[in-house]
């Protein structure tokens, strides 16, 4: 059991259906290794329709360091995946414009048993959101747009 | 290879920095820019330092790490991903 975790991180400049793509990973997960990994955890982010502030919000604009973020993003997820010993790991996250409602981020982790399937993915998720270079700007209907400092609190 | 043309790093600054600065990247004679901390002096944005985080070739670097040519260098504003 104790191969190296398989991998798949990406970063997506369009829309994407977090239920379809996370079905496709079944997938190619069931029909190597069936019956392996039996417990699965995934988070799904959308973008809010307020910003930080309560204003209404038009869009939400993600920045990132071509190069650092993948580079950060992998060695998140490979430090993470092994500390808890999990199979598998997706990470798709969006950049450039994002509308309310929109699917902004999507973790999902296969492992043996439910315990380290969702602690990886709580962990993972928390990681990237705090170590991985991605930065957000709102954008209001006034036009204004505002980088944020920070996260949202859990 | 280690000619004067050389002897420069690339410095990059992203989201509200980059902004503030009104421009993402430049080159950066060496001479100039011996640390990050260095750098950050001469930039002049204001704030501090211990807000911002600093990569070097794209890892995550302390800001008294000496520099050496042909290195990028990039401060981050405070992250928020996810």
């Amino acid at each position: 059991m104790q191969h190296p975790p398989h991998l798949q991180i990406e970063l997506l400049s369009k829309r994407f259906e977090p239920l379809k793509r996370l079905e496709q990973w079944q997938q190619q997960h069931s029909n190597a290794e069936p019956g392996t990994a039996a417990a699965e955890a995934l988070f799904i982010g959308r973008v809010r329709a307020q910003a930080s502030d309560g204003a209404a919000l038009t869009a939400l604009e993600l920045e990132h360091y071509p190069g650092m973020t993948e580079r950060q993003l992998n060695a998140l997820a490979t430090a993470c995946s092994q500390r808890h010993g999990v199979e598998r790991c997706l990470i798709l996250h969006r950049i450039g414009r994002v509308l309310p409602g929109e699917a902004i981020v999507l973790v999902a982790i296969a492992a043996d048993r439910r315990g380290p399937a969702q602690r990886c993915c709580q962990e993972l998720l928390e990681a990237l959101k705090h170590e991985a270079p991605f930065w957000k700007r709102e954008w209001r209907a006034d036009g204004n747009g505002q980088w944020i400092t920070g996260n949202t609190p859990w | 290879m280690t000619g004067p043309d050389s002897a420069t790093i690339r410095v990059r600054l992203f989201a509200g920095l980059r902004e503030a600065a009104g421009w993402g990247e430049q080159e950066w004679s060496i001479e100039q820019a011996r640390s990050p901390e260095a750098v950050w002096q001469q930039l002049r944005l204001g704030g501090d330092l211990l807000t911002v985080r600093i990569a070097i070739n794209h890892t995550f670097a302390a800001a008294d790490q000496p520099l050496q040519a042909g290195d990028e260098l990039a401060f981050l504003p405070p992250i928020s991903g996810g």
